[in-house]
């Protein structure tokens, strides 16, 4: 506790530090053009009680939600199978290899000619490069698992589905868990750059569209901020969650 | 983790029922084919009408409701078009015409929205700038914020004029809202800017040293209404109360300057104050056909195009209209 503690002090000094230098560069005219700290946070606190932006930002965590949730749902089953049928992997992951190091970027002019709906094209990038952590983290946590533990069922007559099930799921699950967080932040990077590129009716990279072509730099650093922040905060709950359901591994 | 999941579970369930609500329209026999249109706009001056067509109720009057898109470019935009996810888009000419001869849509352009005026697209320098007149920009990097497009071509056209040949490596692509800095710091020489950012940069300090929209380009077409081939053979009706609509539009932001500052801030976060001092562009209330050849000629004598480039297929006549 005290440790946690003294390590939430140091990052805070750390964050208010940096600020205080920026706010005081900026002030000084060492560094032009950019907005102030000082206005950057105060437009960052009226953008959270703004209706339009919060619209947006529901818009944009309905498609990290859904692309996420998708992630989940196709790369575990995926990596579980690929995980248990080492001849299979072997053969898909030349392919695997290859598509993985294509940015998701760089796919969004083409997938905006392929999906019709909005929240289609956005959750197809945000699936595509989310899936990678999840995918192979859980073929990883699956390839780790004690084999005496595993074997030990077998010998007592146990099918492959229950050895899975009681023995390689739990052993794999602080992996996929892992896999699943940085899926998480990709997520919402994801979220908010296939807006900024490809436009919309709204979410948070379609106010900071409209923040530019307005000229509002306030307005695009404020709006940036406050994604870093929620993708922060997500990250925080996530660990939190890992180590609360897999305390057995942290307490090492 | 179970839990977690089953928040996903539900959160899935609850955006597969929300998407399943789309947007099919009733027919009636009389009325527009098409009564819900996604119309994609650029946060920028040159799509103020279609703010204004909606706020004064012209949509609604023809039986049309509109539903705004922001888009980054018409590069991206157009190919919306063709996939069917925006119904209307507002598109620059010469990505349009580049795009209809790559072969990647059919267009057809409904009606013209947007058109240059004196000092609505210049080269900025930087305050302590050497570059005194265009020919001292030989050489010398300059921001665009889209290549191959109005800027390059208006850019290129402007310096032939003066004696200077343009290479293309010259071109530095970067956001409108990004140029400031490039130009302070030094990363690029001269950018080529569009309100609101003219208005912007000369607060700080930046000059104007050319206006890129003046002789051979004066008067310069440069966005209109674009829909697909198949759009609009489909929907005809839809076609016509949309242009019907968008003419009063025009008309309104061709003569009252108040009209297009109160529009602006509505689908861009461009403050009142800006909006009160930028120069704007023409809003041409009829769409002809002379005056897109224009810009598909050069587009051809520059080398954006290859060969003549016939205008008049992509044309809609507006039939209510006229």
């Amino acid at each position: 506790m005290t440790i946690s503690g003294t390590r939430v002090l140091r990052g805070a000094i750390g964050v208010a530090g940096l600020l205080v230098a920026a706010e005081l560069a900026l002030r000084a005219g060492h560094v032009t053009l950019l907005p102030l700290v000082s206005t950057v946070l105060a437009r960052a606190a009226e953008l959270t009680v703004d209706g339009e932006f919060l619209g947006a930002a529901a818009s944009t965590l309905a498609s990290w939600a859904l692309g996420l949730a998708l992630t989940v749902a196709v790369g575990i089953p995926i990596g579980l199978l690929l995980g248990a049928m080492p001849r299979v992997e072997a053969a898909v992951r030349p392919l695997i290899e290859f598509l993985r190091p294509i940015p998701s970027v760089a796919l969004i002019p083409l997938a905006i000619l392929v999906f019709a709906e909005q929240l289609h094209l956005r959750a197809a990038i945000i699936i595509y490069a989310s899936c990678w952590p999840v995918l192979i983290n859980t073929i990883y946590g699956l390839k780790d698992v004690d084999p005496v533990a595993r074997e030990t069922l077998r010998s007592f007559g146990f099918g492959p589905l229950a050895v899975l099930v009681r023995v390689s799921l739990p052993s794999a699950a602080p992996f996929i868990a892992t896999g699943v967080r940085m899926a998480a932040s990709v997520a919402i990077v994801l979220a908010v750059t296939v807006e900024l590129v490809a436009g919309g009716t709204d979410g948070v990279g379609v106010y900071i569209l409209k923040a530019g072509g307005g000229g509002r730099t306030d307005l695009m650093i404020a709006a940036t901020v406050l994604t870093g922040l929620f993708g922060l905060l997500v990250n925080l709950a996530l660990v939190a969650a890992e180590r609360k359901v897999f305390r057995w591994r942290h307490a090492r | 983790m179970g839990h977690t999941f089953l928040v996903f579970v539900a959160s899935v369930i609850t955006l597969t029922a929300c998407s399943g609500s789309d947007t099919s329209s009733p027919t009636n026999s009389n009325g527009p084919e098409k009564t819900t249109l996604k119309v994609g706009v650029l946060p920028i001056p040159d799509s103020a009408p279609i703010q204004i067509a909606i706020d004064k109720g012209f949509f609604k009057q023809e039986g049309l409701s509109v539903q705004l898109s922001i888009e980054e470019g018409s590069a991206k935009a157009l190919p919306k078009v063709v996939s069917g996810s925006l119904d209307v888009s507002l598109a620059n000419y010469v990505s349009t015409f580049s795009l209809q001869q790559s072969g990647l849509g059919k267009f057809k352009i409904i009606a013209d929205s947007f058109q240059a005026a004196p000092d609505t697209f210049v080269i900025m320098v930087g305050k302590d700038s050497p570059i005194k007149t265009p020919a001292g920009l030989a050489g010398k990097k300059i921001a665009v914020n889209t290549l191959n497009n109005v800027g390059t071509l208006a850019v290129t056209q402007t310096l032939k004029v003066s004696g200077v040949t343009v290479n293309p490596s010259q071109f530095a692509p970067m956001p409108l809202p990004d140029m400031a800095a490039a130009l302070k710091n030094g990363t690029v020489d001269a950018a080529w800017m569009s309100e609101p950012f003219i208005s912007i940069n000369q607060k700080q300090g930046a000059q104007k040293l050319v206006d890129t929209m003046a002789g051979p380009t004066a008067d310069f077409p440069v966005a209109g209404w674009g829909v697909s081939e198949d759009f609009a053979a489909k929907n005809p009706k839809t076609v016509a109360a949309f242009q019907r609509a968008l003419a009063k539009a025009q008309q309104l932001a061709s003569t009252d300057r108040k009209v297009v500052e109160a529009a602006l801030p509505k689908y861009s976060k461009i403050d009142a104050a800006t909006a009160a001092v930028i120069t704007l562009g023409k809003y041409p209330t009829t769409l002809n056909e002379a005056r897109l050849q224009r810009v598909a000629d050069l587009m051809t004598e520059l080398g954006y195009l290859k060969g003549h480039f016939d205008v008049k297929p992509l044309i809609a006549t507006s039939a209510a209209a006229g």
